[in-house]
């Protein structure tokens, strides 16, 4: 199946500039010969197929022959026939993604003030009133996305207590296709890949609506509806925040120049014959301590070679903590508001008119109103049922 | 036959015997401790002195009774006296309920450049998935003469490689840009891990599928919660990035991606996307999410680098460590200093070491296997002067002409004045970027032997 031309016109562009670069820098291909080497996308070295060796690594001669990203050669001998194409339906339920040019978005459409139900039952208990993130979670907004766009150049090199960059939704991504997504596939995280495509669309509109974004010159507003029309026109601010430029025919060739360039990303290259610096570097007495610092380490640091302490055996385990268990899975949503909590009788009455076997049912399966099943716990059915009656014990 | 075999078997009992008579009658004739009553786990002679050591003067009592039978442990695990050495997490990481998460890698506790596949660091985007091998199908399509789908038997059928690499995040020390946060080997620098892998170079199958002339891009995409997906350019797709099912000669473990994972030899960790599902090719980069809102890197300009792909020159002291002070070495002992260094862009070439935290360097020693994109051993040897305290940089070189930056040059730029720094936003990487860091580390050994983890900064 595979044709030699193909890599030859697929990587003609990377001709012109491999080899402008070979000119440049008068580069020849060694293996551990300093700066000398071939460069590939990322301006690493790039290590060619030659004489059955790739590297320090010999390869198997039947398989692979010499190979130069120069000449656009893999340096692959023989194809195979392994595997089959596949059906329609089966391209259809897994080629689902959507790139930045919203190619793959279906159609549907969703409101702003459906998404903030949504948001509310399935999202808030993680996200935060808003989308305003807490308990590690990540913010989803911080205001009106323009306005904190600005604080992209919030740089704390020179104070370390003054502000930083705020990178949510609005504020940082570049396109909005990534949050449908996303949404889509993976949200909610205890159990992804369960919301309709109109559902996703009124979820997304409700980012929008949060980060106080625009589409086509239209602030989006509580009654907004977002389809796949107006979705094309969703401005992003940060747009054009990001480099090199990835878009387009000449996005590997602006890649391959933008890390070809060591001052790009903080690095420094040695020029030919150039030795790392040994005498007199850096003079300074400034020694930046560790201040408090991050110690909360699980488990706690140890090196010592003793015998563990001593655990219940799990195969004998005669009791199971239910309350630890609701501590560690089920506060977050069960002593936060979002739902009752443990003990909380007023709270629970209305759930219990449906009798103990149907929360217990929910609470094993899952409900669409936000509880992931089993708390998103790994508890077996019968702890988890432990637990609940424990939240139930009034 | 059967003779022989008697004779052989007879005289090795003889001989056994013998040389046991023989040891005894010598022992009780050194000693003259001829009436001396051996104890159950006492070893003769009875009066043990002060200065003799319990542990050689007792039988333990894994000498004296039957040990486990072999059939125990089926699959071996660690002795249980080294409960100590595993993965490590912190709330600050533990985001999506440890989830979306990361456990890092005891490598003050590492020899050589294999982690064992129990202690490999661990990061998942939606928790570790268990897919069924059975039903694991990997689909490939887009700008592709014929779209396929693969079982594991039918890409295990591939000519296949095996290539020594480590995987490391790009957040790797990137809690430390403004100030060090870890007293801690393990969280400072233990986003990483290095195995031996083995699966297919991706190349090797594309001659299955005839690439078409425009795909310059590669999504991979993960089967788990989070269908973890990222662009990859064509140029490492028909470079050295494999799809890969073994590691250190066995199968990836789940939290590896098992049964099988994207491998992209130095680049970002995050590119090796587990339990994968699916790779598709196209003219455009897809935009996840995992290369948009994170792992992009925040300049002082307000700009931020993305599809910032390989893991630049890097290296650490190992030992000592906070975790494993110079607190017991005595005065005038020799001791090597031993670390690591890696680079995804290439070779590690050459690694200094300095004593007084980045001034003066010497050059240190390479050690052992040196292979491209891989972690390599280095040490120094030093005789240790009770009391002292040394400032300890390591700083390393690669292939590609690449030498570690001190932290300020990393920060505000290379070549630029104190008193300019922050002038210019267009040099350095600031303190905002979260990914990529490679700044030299610094490890302070106090008077006592203690270890600390500091930074070594003009301003």
């Amino acid at each position: 199946m595979f044709k030699l031309e193909q890599y030859k016109i697929l990587t003609a562009s990377l001709v012109t500039v491999a080899a402008l670069s070979v000119a440049q820098a008068d580069e020849t291909v060694a293996y551990n010969g300093l700066w000398n080497a071939k460069k590939d996308i990322s301006g690493g070295v790039y290590y060619p197929i030659k004489d059955g060796q790739t590297g320090p690594y010999k390869v198997n001669s039947q398989v692979y022959k010499d190979s130069d990203a120069v000449n656009n050669e893999s340096g692959v001998k023989v194809g195979y026939n392994n595997g089959r194409i596949p059906t329609d339906n089966e391209l259809k339920a897994w080629d689902k993604d959507i790139n930045g040019l919203n190619e793959g978005l279906p159609e549907g459409s969703g409101y702003v003030d459906e998404g903030e139900a949504l948001y509310e039952a399935q999202c808030m208990m993680c996200h935060g009133d808003f989308g305003s993130g807490g308990g590690g979670y990540p913010a989803l907004s911080a205001g009106k996305a323009k306005e904190i766009k600005r604080t992209l150049t919030n740089n704390r090199w020179l104070n370390p207590t003054a502000e930083g960059p705020s990178r949510v939704f609005g504020s940082y991504w570049p396109v909005a296709s990534t949050m449908w997504w996303y949404i889509r596939d993976a949200m909610p995280h205890t159990k992804s890949k369960t919301l309709t495509d109109d559902e996703t669309y009124a979820l997304t509109a409700y980012m929008l609506y949060i980060n106080g974004m625009k589409v086509d010159g239209e602030l989006v507003t509580p009654s907004f509806k977002l389809d796949r029309e107006k979705f094309m026109k969703i401005e992003m601010p940060n747009r054009n925040g990001f480099v090199p430029d990835i878009d387009g025919p000449n996005g590997l060739e602006n890649v391959r120049t933008y890390y070809a360039n060591p001052d790009n990303y903080g690095a420094y290259r040695l020029k030919k014959g150039e030795e790392p610096c040994m005498k007199n570097c850096q003079q300074t007495d400034n020694i930046a301590r560790v201040d408090g610092g991050i110690t909360d380490f699980e488990p706690p640091m140890s090196v010592a070679r003793d015998l563990p302490p001593k655990k219940e055996d799990a195969a004998h385990k005669v009791s199971f903590d239910a309350k630890a268990a609701y501590e560690a899975s089920c506060t977050m949503c069960h002593a936060t508001g979002v739902a009752p909590a443990a003990g909380d009788k007023t709270g629970w009455a209305p759930f219990m008119e449906k009798a103990y076997e149907k929360v217990l049912k929910n609470g094993l399966e899952g409900t669409n109103m936000g509880m992931p099943a089993k708390g998103g716990s790994s508890l077996s059915d019968d702890e988890f049922k432990q637990v609940v009656d424990y939240m139930l014990k009034f | 036959m059967d003779k022989v075999n008697t004779k052989k078997s007879s005289e090795v009992t003889n001989l056994e015997i013998s040389s046991k008579g023989l040891s005894r009658r010598d022992f009780f004739k050194k000693t003259g401790a001829v009436s001396a009553v051996a104890a159950a786990s006492v070893i003769a002679p009875t009066v043990v002195k002060a200065e003799d050591d319990h542990a050689i003067m007792h039988h333990p009592k894994w000498g004296q009774s039957w040990g486990d039978p072999v059939t125990k442990n089926k699959y071996g695990i660690p002795s249980k006296y080294e409960h100590n050495v595993t993965r490590r997490y912190t709330q600050l990481l533990a985001s999506g309920n440890a989830r979306a998460s990361i456990a890092v890698a005891p490598i003050h506790e590492s020899d050589g450049i294999i982690t064992p596949n129990g202690l490999f660091f661990s990061r998942s985007h939606g928790g570790t998935a268990h897919v069924d091998p059975n039903e694991f199908r990997l689909m490939i399509n887009g700008l592709v003469e014929k779209p396929i789908v693969l079982t594991l038997d039918q890409i295990k059928q591939y000519p296949r490689v095996t290539r020594t690499h480590f995987i490391e995040c790009p957040a790797n020390g990137g809690q430390e840009w403004r100030q060090p946060q870890y007293n801690s080997l393990q969280f400072a620098k233990g986003f990483m891990s290095c195995a031996e892998w083995t699966g297919v170079y991706i190349k090797t199958i594309l001659k299955d599928l005839g690439l078409k002339p425009e795909a310059l891009w590669m999504l991979a995409e993960g089967s788990d919660n989070s269908e973890m997906g990222r662009s990859l350019p064509i140029d490492k797709v028909l470079d050295d990035a494999m799809l890969v099912w073994g590691q250190n000669g066995e199968a990836l473990r789940p939290e590896q991606g098992y049964p099988l994972r994207l491998l992209v030899p130095g680049w970002e960790g995050n590119l090796c996307v587990k339990w994968l599902k699916r790779l598709e090719f196209g003219k455009e980069p897809w935009y996840a999410k995992e290369e948009t809102s994170k792992y992009t890197a925040l300049k002082p300009t307000g700009k931020a680098a993305q599809h910032f792909y390989a893991n630049e020159v890097n290296s650490t002291v190992v030992i000592p460590s906070c975790e494993k002070p110079w607190t017991n070495i005595k005065d005038g002992d020799w001791v090597e200093i031993e670390g690591l260094a890696w680079s995804g862009m290439g070779t590690v070439t050459r690694v200094d070491l300095s004593f007084d935290g980045g001034n003066n360097y010497v050059e240190a020693n390479i050690k052992g296997l040196v292979l491209p994109k891989c972690w390599t051993r280095w040490s120094y040897m030093h005789q240790y002067k009770k009391g002292e305290k040394l400032l300890l940089t390591s700083r390393a070189t690669d292939d590609a002409g690449f030498v570690q930056p001190t932290v300020d040059q990393e920060v505000f730029g290379y070549g630029v004045k104190k008193a300019d720094y922050g002038k210019d936003k267009n040099k350095g990487m600031g303190v905002e970027s979260v990914y990529h860091r490679n700044a030299v580390e610094t490890w302070e050994v106090n008077e006592k032997g203690e270890v600390n983890h500091v930074q070594i900064r003009t301003v």
